[in-house]
C-alpha cells in the first residue's frame, strides 16, 4: 500500500501541564513508530481561543502533527488513544496526500506552461523585439 | 424641468451629477446608455487565482475568516468573486476548520 499523508490536530484542556502534553505527544509518536510510520512534524500551537465552546471550554491547547503512514489502521489506533485521553477535548485527522498530489500536479502544469509560453510567443514577438533592438 | 426633454440628450445634467454620486434609488435621468452603464460593476477576480493557490490550507483561519459571514455562513461566490474550483476547495477548507474549532459553525450568542 502506498504511503499516505495525514494531518492530525488535537486540542487539550488549557490547564494541562506541559509535562502531560509532552507525554501525550511522546506516546503518540511511539505508537506511530511502532507501525513503521513516520512523524514528519510536531507543532505545538499553544493555547488558542476556540471558535465555539467545546466541553464548556472556550480555550484549548492545540497540537498539530503531520504523519506519513502506509497503514490505515494506525490512524484508528491514534484516534482511539485520543478519545480515551481525558485531557484531549477534540481531535481531527485529515488525509491530505491526494490534495498535495493535486497541488503538485497543478504546480508542474503551471511550470510547463510558463516554460512553453515564451517559445510560442517568440515568433510573433520576435519581430517586435528585433525592431525594438534596431530602433 | 427635467421632464421637458424626453428624447433629446441631456448634455449637462447627468454628467454633472455622476461624479458626486447619484441619489439612491430610482433610475437616473438621461439617455438610455447612461442608465445601462450604472449596472456595470467592477469585476471581481478570484483571490486564490491571483495568488496562484493550488491548495487551500484549512489551518489558516485568518484567511478563511474573510470568506464567512459574521454569523458564520460561508459567503457565496457572487459575493466574493471566487472561481468555481477555488470555491469548491474553500468550502472544504472552511468545514475542516469548523471541525477543529478554528472557525465557528455559527456565531455564539
Amino acid at each position: 500500500m502506498e504511503e499516505r499523508l495525514y494531518d492530525l490536530i488535537f486540542i487539550l484542556r488549557p490547564d494541562t501541564p506541559e509535562a502531560e502534553i509532552d507525554k501525550i505527544i511522546a506516546t503518540l509518536q511511539h505508537a506511530v513508530e511502532e507501525k513503521h510510520a513516520k512523524v514528519e512534524k510536531v507543532e505545538k500551537w499553544g493555547a488558542r481561543r476556540l471558535a465555539y465552546r467545546v466541553k464548556k471550554l472556550r480555550e484549548g491547547f492545540y497540537v498539530y502533527m503531520v504523519l506519513r503512514s502506509s497503514h490505515g489502521e494506525l490512524l484508528k489506533e491514534l484516534e482511539r488513544r485520543l478519545r480515551v485521553s481525558d485531557a484531549v477535548i477534540k481531535y481531527l485527522t485529515i488525509r491530505l496526500d491526494e490534495e498535495v498530489k493535486r497541488k503538485e500536479k497543478l504546480g508542474r502544469r503551471r511550470e510547463r506552461r510558463a516554460a512553453r509560453r515564451p517559445k510560442k510567443a517568440a515568433p510573433a514577438a520576435g519581430a517586435e523585439q528585433t525592431a525594438a533592438a534596431n530602433g | 424641468m427635467a421632464e421637458e426633454h424626453p428624447v433629446s440628450q441631456t448634455p449637462a445634467a447627468p454628467p454633472a451629477a455622476a461624479p458626486s454620486g447619484r441619489p439612491q434609488g430610482g433610475r437616473p435621468p438621461g439617455p438610455h446608455r447612461r442608465g445601462k452603464r450604472q449596472f456595470l460593476r467592477k469585476k471581481k477576480v478570484c483571490r486564490f487565482c491571483v495568488e496562484k493557490v493550488d491548495l487551500i490550507d484549512y489551518k489558516k483561519a485568518d484567511v478563511l475568516q474573510s470568506f464567512i459571514q459574521e454569523r458564520g455562513k460561508i459567503l457565496p461566490r457572487r459575493m466574493t468573486g471566487t472561481c468555481a474550483r477555488h470555491q469548491r476547495w474553500l468550502t472544504v477548507a472552511i468545514k475542516r476548520a469548523q471541525n477543529i474549532a478554528l472557525l465557528p459553525f455559527s456565531a455564539e450568542l
